[in-house]
């Protein structure tokens, strides 16, 4: 593992050696989390046929928005090499309520690249009565693969000016999650059959009203499984079931997983 | 070029549409969708879906390249079920144009890149072109709920004729550069879709 560059507020913390040959990577943002007007970059690059794991000390935290600054942004850019495994397990996003922020993660897979990755959306700081209590919050996602997109997400959240409550958005959920599969070059039929795999687990595990899973095969090159629940109790360790499932099915390989998800 | 485009946009037209709840079937089943709120989800839905997919009627119109703007498209669909019934009305709809009217739109596109590529060949205005669609989709949408609902014709229609509003903005919206879509619960719906014991729906 190499360390390119770093500036505060990012601080990679040392790498370790993972049972399954990887190498494990904690990110910490000493700042305690994104403040308006702060632009982060991290970017990541896996080289041909290496195995390693990203994942953060805590949640990303992101503050209200300051009259006069400009919106906070994190633009995370990833790309993995022929052969390569990167699992990309960053913790919740959490909104605080006047945050104003965009938050951008391209990925270009190249042959035969794997990339397992999750992420979570809290709706604000619940300890302290928050639900969708933030201005503003872009999410742009863009997968590609050498040949075409593999998943190309869009979207701005204005809680004020459109109720996420409706039943076309979240309804009566309040967090959402999602665990991103991609192997590029594998069969259509390989990825229906993880599919099918995942789905099962997704069906296990839902409890409509409370929280529920689906998954579904991409139209190239990966599988998407996705979760909404109106607690963020259970996300977490049902990612990593989904996780888990995934990987030993795409690499063959058991999930190590960071010790604080253990 | 209207009686063109009445028939094009018609509920009627054998694409498969009558086949297709895109997700909406989960929803009722899990009581989330009901007689009451359909119209406001219809219009939150119309918002988000709805401006996405007359972008891509736009962009087809506007003669970008097909099979790339296709894999864009398919990109923005994450579940399953809901792409591969638009692709499936997109095929049957693209035979039929192709059948009537003698010219070739590709039969492997998404239904929105096919009508909209079909509404340019025969020379409907790009926006009219949009607005058919979304018309027609929402027609389809309400169609399949009046079957999994106790809706009636009256407030069906009653439905349809409110949110021609909300098409005109979708339709407006789509002319923007950068398309937002939030539809995390009926993406679910149709993800989840397979699992239900009973389906009236492919999707």
């Amino acid at each position: 593992m190499r360390v390119g560059s770093q500036d505060p507020p990012w601080k990679v913390i040392r790498a370790f050696p993972q049972t399954n040959g990887g190498t494990l990577v904690h990110l910490h943002n000493v700042s305690g989390g994104v403040l308006a007007g702060d632009r982060l970059a991290l970017r990541i690059d896996v080289g041909t046929g290496a195995i390693a794991q990203v994942t953060s000390t805590s949640a990303t935290r992101l503050y209200r928005h300051r009259a006069g600054a400009a919106d906070s942004e994190q633009h995370v850019s990833i790309s993995v090499a022929k052969g390569g495994v990167l699992e990309y397990l960053p913790d919740a996003l959490i909104p605080f309520a006047g945050a104003r922020h965009v938050q951008r993660t391209t990925a270009t897979l190249s042959d035969n690249a794997t990339l397992l990755w999750w992420e979570c959306l809290a709706p604000g700081r619940q300890a302290m009565g928050e639900q969708f209590v933030f201005e503003r919050l872009q999410v742009e996602t863009a997968v590609r693969s050498n040949i075409r997109p593999l998943l190309l997400e869009n979207f701005v959240l204005e809680p004020r000016l459109r109720s996420l409550e409706s039943t076309a958005r979240l309804s009566v959920y309040s967090h959402a999650a999602t665990f991103y599969a991609f192997q590029v070059g594998r069969p259509a039929s390989d990825l229906r059959e993880l599919e099918s795999i995942l789905a099962e687990i997704a069906r296990e595990v839902s409890c409509p009203g409370v929280t529920i899973w689906g998954a579904s095969a991409l139209a190239s090159d990966g599988v998407i499984v996705r979760g909404l629940s109106a607690t963020a109790r259970d996300l977490p360790s049902t990612l990593v079931k989904f996780w888990t499932a995934a990987r030993l099915f795409l690499t063959g390989g058991e999930a190590v997983p960071p010790r604080k998800l253990k | 070029m209207l009686l063109e485009l009445l028939q094009l946009s018609d509920s009627a037209l054998p694409v498969g549409a009558a086949a297709h709840s895109f997700g909406l079937e989960t929803l009722v089943e899990e009581d989330l969708l009901r007689p009451e709120n359909l119209e406001t989800f219809l219009r939150d839905y119309l918002a988000e879906s709805g401006v996405l997919e007359a972008a891509f009627v736009r962009r087809a119109w506007g003669g970008e390249e097909l099979s790339g703007l296709a894999w864009e498209f398919e990109a923005r669909r994450p579940a399953r079920e809901s792409r591969e019934a638009t692709h499936k009305m997109g095929r049957r709809f693209a035979e039929l144009f192709n059948a009537m009217s003698g010219h070739r739109v590709p039969t492997t596109l998404p239904y929105p890149i096919a009508f909209g590529a079909a509404g340019a060949i025969v020379g409907v205005p790009k926006e009219s072109t949009a607005l058919a669609y979304l018309q027609q989709s929402v027609t389809g949408l309400v169609s399949a709920c009046q079957r999994l609902l106790p809706l009636g014709q009256i407030a069906a229609s009653r439905i349809i004729w409110n949110l021609k509003p909300a098409i005109h903005e979708a339709v407006s919206h789509s002319e923007r550069l950068e398309i937002s879509c939030f539809t995390h619960l009926p993406e679910l719906g149709s993800m989840r879709h397979r699992s239900l014991e009973t389906r009236l729906f492919i999707s």
